[in-house]
């Protein structure tokens, strides 16, 4: 698929795939907060660091979905540290619920590198690196 | 939940997924027939959880009801903001939101049937 946006309108975070991206991050977003609350309200004893892994990255995909969605260089910027919180995140996380299960007994969204989810959390870090940068580029050139 | 609204739901927005993928592959914007489909399958979301929220009101809810109100809200609310955000793209990008939304849509019904009713 050739990119078809003018080059007036590419240096902006949300048009073009960041459309797409911001539509999947605010659905994240909604997804992990509403999960992970629901699970700290009703049994925070059973797992309290799984139930609060999610509310974080909840709010790491909220922020992102944000980020991604306003134009400007400090939104870009914010984009870009929550990508990256969200890649080391899944990284990390699902490392840890394979070769230490005991330390996340309940799953995340990023448990098992996202296993869960069709390991949509492991690509979409990727795809929103990927775009942050190549409009930063296209920014600069 | 009425079940064979559910099972039209999902057809419809399957096929709504489908017809956007194309109109994304072919390079073609949004345009005012695919605002029309989405706001079919917006009536029929809205006719499932207005018939769901009459059961609920005459007592026979769901045992995770939190839960099922929350996933309610959000089946209602997500083609609506995705049509928004789609159609503001003038590009072959915005069928693609839509396409995604119309993909989450029936695995969100999935889950509110297993919330409604619990296989034991």
């Amino acid at each position: 698929m050739s990119d078809t946006a003018a080059p007036t309108t590419a240096k902006d975070l949300r048009t073009g795939p960041g459309r797409l991206l911001v539509a999947v991050y605010g659905v994240f977003a909604l997804a992990a907060t509403a999960r992970g609350t629901y699970q700290l309200a009703t049994g925070f004893e059973e797992a309290p660091l799984a139930y609060l892994l999610s509310v974080f990255a909840g709010a790491v995909y909220l922020v992102a979905a944000v980020g991604l969605a306003r134009a400007g260089r400090t939104s870009r910027r914010v984009a870009l540290v929550s990508c990256t919180v969200e890649m080391v995140g899944v990284l990390v996380v699902g490392a840890a619920s394979l070769f230490l299960p005991e330390v996340f007994p309940e799953d995340t969204v990023w448990s098992g590198f996202g296993s869960g989810y069709f390991f949509v959390p492991l690509v979409l870090p990727a795809l929103g690196l990927w775009w942050i940068l190549r409009i930063h580029r296209l920014d600069q050139g | 939940m009425v079940d064979w609204l559910t099972m039209t739901i999902q057809m419809v927005s399957l096929a709504m997924a489908g017809w956007c993928l194309v109109s994304t592959f072919r390079d073609r914007p949004m345009l005012v027939p695919h605002l029309v489909g989405m706001g079919i399958l917006w009536l029929l979301v809205i006719g499932q959880a207005v018939a769901t929220g009459i059961t609920m009101a005459g007592g026979d809810r769901p045992a995770e009801t939190a839960m099922f109100v929350s996933y309610l809200a959000t089946v209602v609310l997500l083609p609506p903001a995705c049509a928004v955000w789609g159609f503001m793209e003038r590009t072959k990008w915005g069928p693609a939101v839509i396409a995604f939304a119309c993909l989450i849509l029936p695995v969100l019904f999935v889950r509110l049937e297993q919330l409604w009713n619990p296989v034991v």
